[in-house]
């Protein structure tokens, strides 16, 4: 029994960082019709920021925050009006997914040329301390991990609906015509739901370094396992996108637990054929909500 | 000469290849109600539209103010003081009332009057005020028009365009919304009206043009046009034949 | 694939070019069979090539091989893009069920054959595929639009990987099956089957889509409220464009088994043989016989001669070419033509 519960906290832990991704990939494509597929490869990207910077400069991972978000936010931004801007005007949907392919072979590559195929993984001195409760085990990495996730959640939950721009944002997903009728610019929503986007990924990529080790190819599995979290949550809630996520590290640690870690893949992705072929709009989504 | 506060000028819009609006010209005096009538399909919409930005103009002109419209972006237009209401409301749904409206002001101009402007449309609606914090697709289909209208006076409108307001509402409804346009009108808003309700618009407006398949057919006086033969004849007491546009 | 193309601005009139070309090309007879013409043309210069080269030491050859081959694939993804309207994500799952089939038959003496280039195995290679297509595409093509259906090929080609990897015995997993490598001779099959490749595939997708019902079916891909009153008629067509893709990749695949004499998840089921197809749509031009053709030879060309010289970086520019054709060329090579070519 307490085996049984360790795995679900396992799985959810793990699906909070699948959640964050889902939240990101949700806004992106909520706003822009965009499914961002380099979402994974971008959360690697991140993951060896950290790395780096801990290497080289030996700053403690959750600090470098300080530095990574501000990075990510900017970045974000650079991305819709480098790549995305025109994209998303001529809601181009196929172009648009082509962009995103094409940016994740790029940088999936480029990490493998620049930074090796060799597994990383930041490694801190309290790193493993461990907690216990009710004997089940949690470590410290994974417990900032969470109270990490469920912060940015907040944040961006905050976000969404305490300002003008946030209801802008919810509003231009809504209905992009109507908001340019409000005097909403389209361009400065796309480009503020990326950058959130991107700062997720970025809080993903950190406890992504902190808690595995990781390697350039695995970000196509995060964005895969991303796109699963939010068609299972349900495209158009944000809850919906974190649950959905939750609910797949749970699926994914009690397959590995039960059947064995390639297997549990399998069952992930069935899992996911299954919720697209009988309610795509997922579990806590709305059947009006578009594609 | 009164002032225009629109004057649109053999304007022409195609959708792709297909032309939609032939050489259209029409003008709204400032502080008038002026309606646009024509059947379904006849291109209403697509003109009030391309006024307001959502389309492109093919040939012609756009006045605004005496200033030229010509490929603006919406938002721009919108700054300029020229709200569209479109056709079936557009609200955001999922969004309350409070939050549409708030929207509503977003452009900085609108927002240090935003609390005035509130009570404005608080007053000239007092339902919405009790469902402030209602979601926008749970009211009723006559206060979702109030909200629509109501987010449109938010913006401090110059000229405001509304496309068929009457449209899914019963006729007494129907009245209260024209008698809350009349009220705007008296108040200094300049009104655009599209409408395929021919006999309430007509009764409100001072100036009124007939669209036809792309063409103006016909203006004159709102209470002028109402006793016409031919446009009693083509649009009211008989029944209209739908046309695809 | 009808791509929306934003350019709406009057394209200026072409270039003078000597009259008698210009005359040429307006000719109705010519413009209605351009297509026709050009592909005799290349059927006749591929096919004589090997009278000037030498096939089993030239690099040139390699790389007409390569060419061949991504032609093939990338008719097949033009035609399901075409025909369905959708982006198939999961083409290197046809491809990779292609060549374990080879290899598996092959190495389990399973039709006692002769095994190397052996048409029988060949052609079931490229009907395992096809079944593959069928319990795959009639779930998701009946029911997933757009996106949910691309993610769809795309989970379905990852089960199908990991029911690799973890295929035991059968499938040796990561490490892959060898073939006896003793058996290549020459290159020359290899051109000549490559090149009939391309040729078939490029004939079926043109008589399928200028058929009747490859006409009626992307007139009705415009307007999906016809579609949806023709129900099952339009489901089975469309299975039937994903199979011949699939059945396409299945060919495509078992000639690259006999190629690379190892069939391994890492060289096999690579993102790139689910890519190249779609990037070499994309450049040459989407919707058009001619356009993954065009595609095939300059994507084979950078990444052939680009392997030569700057190694390492070619799979950063698979990523950045896309990127840069999707932003600068959506119509592709194509594309740029009919702007030229077009008076408005």
């Amino acid at each position: 029994m307490v085996l049984i519960t360790q795995v679900i906290i396992n799985g959810i832990l793990l699906g909070t960082m699948y959640g964050i991704a889902a939240i990101g990939l949700s806004l992106v494509f909520g706003t822009m019709r965009i499914v961002f597929i380099a979402q994974g490869a971008v959360i690697v990207f991140f993951g060896y920021l950290c790395y780096w910077l801990f290497a080289l400069l030996g700053m403690d991972p959750y600090l470098s925050l300080i530095i990574i978000i501000p990075v990510a936010l900017l970045l974000g931004t650079a991305f819709y009006y480098v790549l995305f801007k025109e994209a998303a005007a001529l809601k181009d949907r196929i172009g648009s997914l082509l962009i995103a392919v094409g940016l994740m072979f790029f940088l999936e590559n480029f990490m493998t040329v620049v930074w090796s195929p060799n597994p990383r993984a930041v490694v801190t001195s309290y790193g493993f301390v461990v907690f216990q409760f009710f004997g089940i085990y949690l470590t410290l990495t994974r417990l900032i991990g969470l109270l990490l996730a469920l912060l940015a959640t907040l944040g961006v939950f905050l976000f969404l609906n305490k300002t003008l721009i946030g209801t802008a944002v919810r509003a231009t997903s809504e209905d992009v015509e109507a908001s340019t009728l409000m005097g909403i610019n389209p361009n400065r929503v796309n480009a503020v739901a990326f950058a959130i986007g991107i700062g997720l990924s970025a809080v993903a990529g950190i406890n992504l370094a902190t808690t595995y080790s990781f390697d350039p190819v695995y970000g196509f599995d995060i964005a895969i396992k991303a796109l699963v979290a939010l068609t299972l949550g349900g495209i158009g809630t944000m809850y919906g996108a974190l649950l959905g996520g939750i609910f797949l590290g749970i699926i994914e640690t009690m397959g590995s637990y039960y059947v064995g870690a390639g297997w549990a893949q399998a069952i992930v992705f069935a899992v996911f054929l299954l919720t697209l072929t009988l309610r795509p709009y997922g579990i806590f989504g709305r059947a009006s909500q578009k594609a | 000469m009164a002032n225009q506060l629109l004057e649109v000028k053999k304007l022409e819009v195609s959708y792709g290849d297909i032309q939609v609006l032939w050489d259209v010209s029409l003008q709204v005096e400032e502080g008038t109600v002026v309606a646009l009538v024509g059947a379904n399909g006849a291109g209403k919409t697509t003109l009030l539209k391309t006024i307001s930005g959502l389309l492109h103009v093919k040939k012609g002109e756009i006045l605004f103010s005496g200033e030229s419209l010509h490929n603006l972006k919406p938002q721009e237009i919108v700054d300029r003081g020229v709200i569209h209401v479109p056709e079936g409301r557009r609200l955001f749904a999922s969004l309350t009332v409070i939050e549409n409206l708030k929207l509503g002001a977003y452009l900085p101009r609108t927002r240090p009057l935003f609390a005035e402007s509130l009570e404005r449309v608080f007053s000239l609606f007092p339902v919405l005020k009790n469902r402030k914090d209602q979601k926008a697709g749970t009211l009723s289909g006559g206060e979702q028009q109030m909200l629509a209208i109501g987010r449109a006076v938010m913006a401090r409108p110059k000229l405001m365009m509304l496309d068929e307001p009457s449209l899914g509402l019963s006729p007494i409804l129907v009245k209260t919304i024209f008698g809350l346009l009349s009220t705007l009108n008296e108040q200094k808003t300049t009104i655009l009206l599209v409408e395929q309700n021919v006999n309430q618009a007509l009764k409100i407006a001072h100036q009124a043009y007939v669209l036809k398949t792309g063409k103006i057919v016909m203006c004159g006086k709102g209470c002028d046009l109402l006793l016409d033969e031919e446009v009693r004849k083509a649009y009211i007491g008989e029944r209209v034949s739908k046309q695809k546009g | 694939m009808k791509n929306k193309s934003n350019f709406s601005e009057q394209s200026s009139p072409a270039k003078s070019s000597s009259g008698l070309f210009k005359s040429l090309m307006m000719s109705q007879y010519i413009r209605k069979h351009i297509n026709i013409i050009i592909g005799a043309l290349l059927v006749v210069v591929f096919g004589t090539i090997p009278l000037y080269i030498n096939v089993d030491t030239s690099y040139f050859a390699y790389y007409l091989f390569i060419c061949f081959v991504y032609i093939a694939l990338s008719q097949g993804w033009n035609l399901v893009a075409g025909y369905t309207g959708q982006i198939s994500l999961g083409g290197h799952a046809f491809f990779a069920l292609g060549a374990y089939t080879t290899a598996i038959i092959w190495l389990h003496d399973l039709t006692k054959t002769w095994y190397y280039f052996d048409p029988v195995v060949m052609i079931l290679s490229g009907l395992v595929p096809v079944i593959f297509a069928i319990i795959i595409g009639t779930p998701l093509l009946s029911r997933l639009r757009g996106d949910y259906f691309s993610f769809g090929t795309l989970a379905a080609a990852e089960v199908l990987r990991i029911v690799i990897l973890k295929g035991g015995s059968f499938t040796q997993g990561a490490m892959g099956l060898r073939l006896p490598a003793s058996s290549f001779s020459s290159m020359s099959p290899y051109y000549w089957t490559g090149f009939l490749l391309a040729i078939f595939a490029t004939a079926t997708v043109y008589l399928i889509t200028r058929s009747r019902i490859g006409l009626a079916l992307r007139a009705l891909n415009e307007d999906e409220m016809s579609a949806a009153s023709h129900g099952v008629h339009i489901l089975f067509y469309k299975i039937f464009a994903f199979a011949v893709s699939a059945f396409l990749a299945g060919v495509c695949g078992s000639l690259f088994a006999y190629y690379l004499f190892i069939v391994s998840p890492l060289g096999i089921m690579n993102l790139n043989w689910m890519f190249y197809p779609i990037l070499i749509c994309v450049l040459g031009g989407n919707g058009t016989i001619l356009g993954p053709i065009i595609g095939a030879f300059v994507v084979g060309a950078i990444f052939s001669y680009g392997d030569v010289f700057v190694g390492q970086i070619h799979p950063m520019l698979t990523g950045l070419l896309i990127i840069l054709v999707m932003k600068f060329m959506p119509t592709g090579i194509m594309g740029l033509k009919d702007k030229i070519f077009t008076r408005r």
